[in-house]
């Protein structure tokens, strides 16, 4: 059984309306929760970005990648394993919420 | 400045469109009404279910090659292509649904006969599109054709705005030729071609396993060149049937659950598999975890979420079949002869001795459904196109069909809908009218579209319905037969006399069940005229074997209800 790992997947795409619906719907099929999702105009105008994390299998992921990819108005995506930086995250978190408590004690 | 509606039109034509598949309903109405002043240009086939629209459309694409157009109203009309949306996007059929819908307005507020189309077939359609503005007309019309047929071809859904069809737009014909995020015909590296000619020439025992990526390119004269200069056999999908003459040596029969024992086994015995235009559907890989486990696998397709999909692959090739095989025939070097020595000879024998001689030429009892599809092959020599239901029908005519040019085999693959049979061959005699078209049907897909002879008889469509009528569920009979304890629940049909049914639509018909009867009435049938159905009382229980059982590896072969096949052994 292949490890199940966080993954970031980033898509560049156009702008058009229902594309939002049409990549959540593949990571529905696979039962995949969205653990993180951000969709923002990229650093070329016109084209738009998606960055979604999600926790999977590599294959299951390449497969979703290509899936993402095979949608008319998607034009470019890719995965990159998001552990490390996932954990840099969570333990910002946790210092943050760490502090706040220490806050409310004094 | 003419109407979003007359732009539709214009559209089409400008897609040499001549043909459309429709209903018509409250929020198409304009798209209809202008239809009068294009009726002498394009030919509209009224159904009688927008279910029939779709199937027809699909039917008439795969016939002619050409995309089929579907044309209905909102709502209703619209969920009702639905189903043929999803067909169509698992078969890779090029059809292009233009679905009215209400004004811009009303968007949004669960309005008369409103649905969200677009949001029910963004999953299974390539791409769909709501128009609601009439400038937009020309520009989405070409932008779907351009989609629907290039590439992997699928369905694409217009979500036509009552708006947009009677506003006003100054038109201008908008071709679409190139969309920047899509890339239809993916280069090919040389390198990775060259890789794959070395893995070709470095095996002993290659084999070839083809799909309808063969039609849908036009490689069927470069498969065969490819095939001929390796000499490697070659198994075809249920899809991919036509692509070779039936009668070509190195073709060895279907592959899957009820494909031909040889195609089955030497997946499991070859060195080398060479997958084209197919995508390793489950009915035909059997269990993956011990699918040509033994075997380096090339993978030819256009779309490249389908390499590494399911099998993983020593080198994907993501192209078109026929500007890839065309280059790989040059690469290869020539042989005469390759170590394949028993497989084929021994599975041949045990199947034409086990399964298809007691299927066919039975020498007594009740007909074989089976025996009805081989008696008819041999009076269409070939030629024929045939058009299937889904279920034992479908099967057998596979089994038993023979086929010597493309396209002329239309079935509902990847669905299985059951009703698809009548409506697609009705869109596929369209299609390719100068085609004898026969479909073989069950008595329960037929019931499920039976409405669609109204459109036989106004459109006088020339089809020829072959009924194996065995008053069950046949297949679903079948698996609680081998697989639910014999527990026949909820399959067995009371029937309507269904040559009163053709009579009452003016259709010739006859009924068979006995054996000396079905000869004659085979003639009559391809002697007609027009439309024909041809009722035939077969074996209640009747099977289709061989069989690879769910969940099993593709050697592991039921011949009949106690006979097993494993090579090997």
């Amino acid at each position: 059984m292949e490890t199940e790992k966080l993954f970031e997947i980033t898509a560049y795409t156009e702008n058009q309306v229902g594309l939002l619906s049409a990549i959540a719907g593949i990571f529905t099929r696979r039962s995949l929760n969205i653990e993180r999702l951000l969709v923002y105009p990229s650093q070329i105008a016109g084209v738009h970005k998606f960055k979604i994390l999600t926790r999977a299998a590599e294959t299951q992921i390449r497969a979703v990648v290509l899936q993402i990819e095979k949608k008319v108005d998607v034009i470019k995506s890719y995965y990159e394993v998001d552990n490390e930086r996932s954990c840099r995250e969570i333990e910002d978190v946790r210092r943050f919420l760490e502090e706040r408590e220490n806050e409310n004690k004094q | 400045m003419i109407t979003g509606s007359e732009a539709f039109w214009r559209s089409l034509l400008a897609e040499q469109a001549d043909v459309v598949f429709g209903y018509p309903g409250g929020q198409i109405m304009p798209v209809y009404d202008t239809y009068c002043e294009f009726q002498d240009q394009i030919r509209h086939v009224l159904v009688r279910h927008e279910q029939g629209a779709i199937h027809a459309a699909q039917g008439f694409a795969r016939a002619s090659g050409r995309p089929g157009v579907v044309l209905v109203t909102s709502g209703p009309g619209a969920t009702n292509v639905v189903t043929g949306v999803a067909d169509a996007m698992i078969d890779s059929t090029p059809v292009v649904v233009v679905a009215g819908q209400v004004p811009c307005h009303l968007l949004g507020t669960d309005a008369f006969q409103e649905i969200d189309l677009i949001g029910m077939t963004t999953p299974i359609s390539k791409w769909s599109y709501q128009i609601r503005r009439p400038e937009d007309v020309a520009w989405a019309v070409s932008r779907a054709f351009y989609i629907a047929r290039t590439g992997r071809p699928g369905p694409v859904v217009l979500d036509f705005t009552k708006d947009a069809q009677t506003g006003m737009v100054e038109y201008a014909p908008k071709p679409c030729k190139f969309i920047r995020s899509y890339v239809p015909d993916p280069p090919v590296k040389e390198e990775t071609l060259q890789e794959a000619a070395r893995l070709i020439d470095a095996a002993r025992k290659p084999f070839v396993v083809y799909g309808q990526g063969i039609l849908l390119s036009g490689a069927e004269k470069e498969l065969a060149a490819f095939l001929e200069k390796g000499a490697i056999p070659a198994g075809s999908t249920l899809l991919g049937l036509g692509a070779l003459n039936s009668d070509h040596p190195q073709l060895k029969g279907m592959l899957g659950m009820h494909g031909n024992l040889a195609p089955n086994v030497m997946t499991q015995t070859c060195d080398l598999l060479v997958a084209v235009g197919m995508r390793f559907d489950d009915r035909v890989t059997g269990r993956l975890s011990t699918y040509a486990r033994q075997a380096r696998i090339i993978h030819i397709d256009i779309d490249a979420s389908e390499i590494g999909k399911l099998v993983p692959v020593d080198l994907g090739i993501v192209g078109d079949a026929k500007k890839v095989l065309a280059r790989l025939t040059e690469l290869i070097a020539p042989r005469t002869a390759r170590e394949w020595q028993m497989e084929p000879i021994l599975c041949e024998a045990v199947e034409k001795h086990k399964v298809i001689e007691p299927e066919i030429f039975p020498e007594s009892g009740e007909l074989n459904p089976g025996e009805v599809v081989a008696r008819v092959a041999e009076q269409v020599k070939g030629e024929a196109l045939i058009v299937t239901d889904v279920g034992q029908n479908q099967m057998l005519a596979a089994r038993y069909s023979r086929f010597v040019q493309t396209r002329s085999f239309i079935s509902s693959g990847g669905l299985g809908t059951m009703g698809f049979g009548l409506p697609a061959a009705i869109g596929a005699k369209i299609g390719a009218p100068e085609r004898t078209v026969v479909t073989f049907l069950g008595d329960g897909g037929l019931q499920m579209t039976f409405q669609e002879l109204g459109t036989i008889m106004q459109e006088r469509t020339g089809v020829k319905i072959v009924l194996l009528n065995n008053n069950w569920l046949g297949n679903v009979r079948m698996w609680q037969e081998l697989f639910f304890r014999e527990r026949y629940s909820c399959t067995r049909m009371v029937n309507p006399e269904f040559t009163l049914i053709a009579q009452a639509y003016g259709i010739p018909c006859a009924h068979v069940e006995k054996r000396e009867e079905l000869v004659p009435a085979i003639e009559r049938m391809l002697a007609a005229e027009g439309p024909f159905l041809l009722d035939v009382h077969v074996r209640e229980e009747s099977m289709v074997f061989p069989m690879i059982p769910p969940g099993r590896s593709v050697d592991e072969i039921m011949l009949n209800n106690e006979d097993w096949f494993n090579y090997g052994d």
